[in-house]
């Protein structure tokens, strides 16, 4: 009788033990998932109609329109005094270094961000 | 009897200590571990940064060469309509001409000015130009980078 208790007693211990076998634990983790890259890409360049500038004095203004005239243009043009002309220039001058100089910005936040990563 | 009874306490007691203790140095040397990681995450944080803060000057830096040569180039530009009494109408009713030509080559100059700035390719000229004849003069930095302003 002592003996078939020791038995049971040794069947119990190993029948619970199993149970602490059981499930398997389910394990949590986290991956790091960098954000994708923008990669837009670079804006096209620019490729600009070339203009024809012409001279009016009040000398030529007579020959200038006769040959607007021969070679099939309306004899009409849009005028600018020698002053206005200058400011057009400086114009045209600030608003391509604006341009280059959002370019460069957007070049420098490009290295930093996508260089450093 | 007594004497035996605390002696093996005193031995239990011994023993026990010495566990605590094995256990204190296996917990100071596992603080220990966790400290030189945390210095040397640290280090780490703080190199990113130094090399954050010299890319951050150079960036600075050269936005503001960019800037001052476009003041350089304005100036330039001024100094070609209004050098000396320049004046470019007198010019232009004297010699008609010349100056249209002037002007028309100028102008192609600055559009092609615009297409570089915004990102065109340079020629194998513009590249090459080191000499004053060989130049874009609306812009030479931008469109000449070989070229080195001389007077």
């Amino acid at each position: 009788m002592y003996t078939m208790n020791k038995i049971l007693l040794i069947a119990m211990m190993i029948l619970l033990a199993g149970c602490s076998v059981g499930e398997k634990r389910v394990k949590i983790f986290s991956l790091e998932e960098p954000r994708a890259k923008l990669n837009l890409p670079n804006p096209e360049a620019l490729d600009l109609e070339k203009i024809k500038w012409i001279i009016i004095t009040s000398e030529n203004a007579d020959e200038v329109f006769a040959k607007l005239e021969a070679e099939g243009i309306d004899p009409v043009l849009f005028g600018l005094t020698d002053k206005e002309f200058e400011l057009l220039a400086k114009n045209f001058a600030q608003i391509r270094q604006k341009l280059q100089e959002t370019n460069n910005l957007l070049e420098e936040y490009k290295k930093y961000y996508e260089e450093t990563e | 009897m007594l004497i035996t009874l605390v002696m093996v306490v005193g031995l239990a007691g011994g023993a026990a200590y010495i566990y605590k203790l094995k256990a204190d140095n296996a917990t100071l040397k596992a603080n220990q571990i966790e400290l030189e990681k945390g210095i040397a995450e640290q280090t780490k944080v703080l190199e990113q940064q130094k090399k954050d803060f010299e890319a951050i000057l150079e960036s600075n830096k050269k936005l503001n060469v960019l800037i001052s040569t476009f003041k350089k180039d304005l100036d330039e530009l001024d100094k070609r309509f209004n050098k000396g009494k320049r004046d470019i109408g007198k010019l232009a009713i004297d010699r008609t001409g010349a100056i249209e030509r002037i002007i028309n080559k100028g102008a192609d100059n600055a559009a092609r000015c615009v297409e570089l700035a915004s990102g065109a390719e340079h020629t194998e000229e513009e590249l090459k130009a080191t000499k004053k004849s060989e130049i874009n003069p609306e812009c030479p930095s931008l469109a000449n980078p070989n070229y080195v302003h001389y007077e």
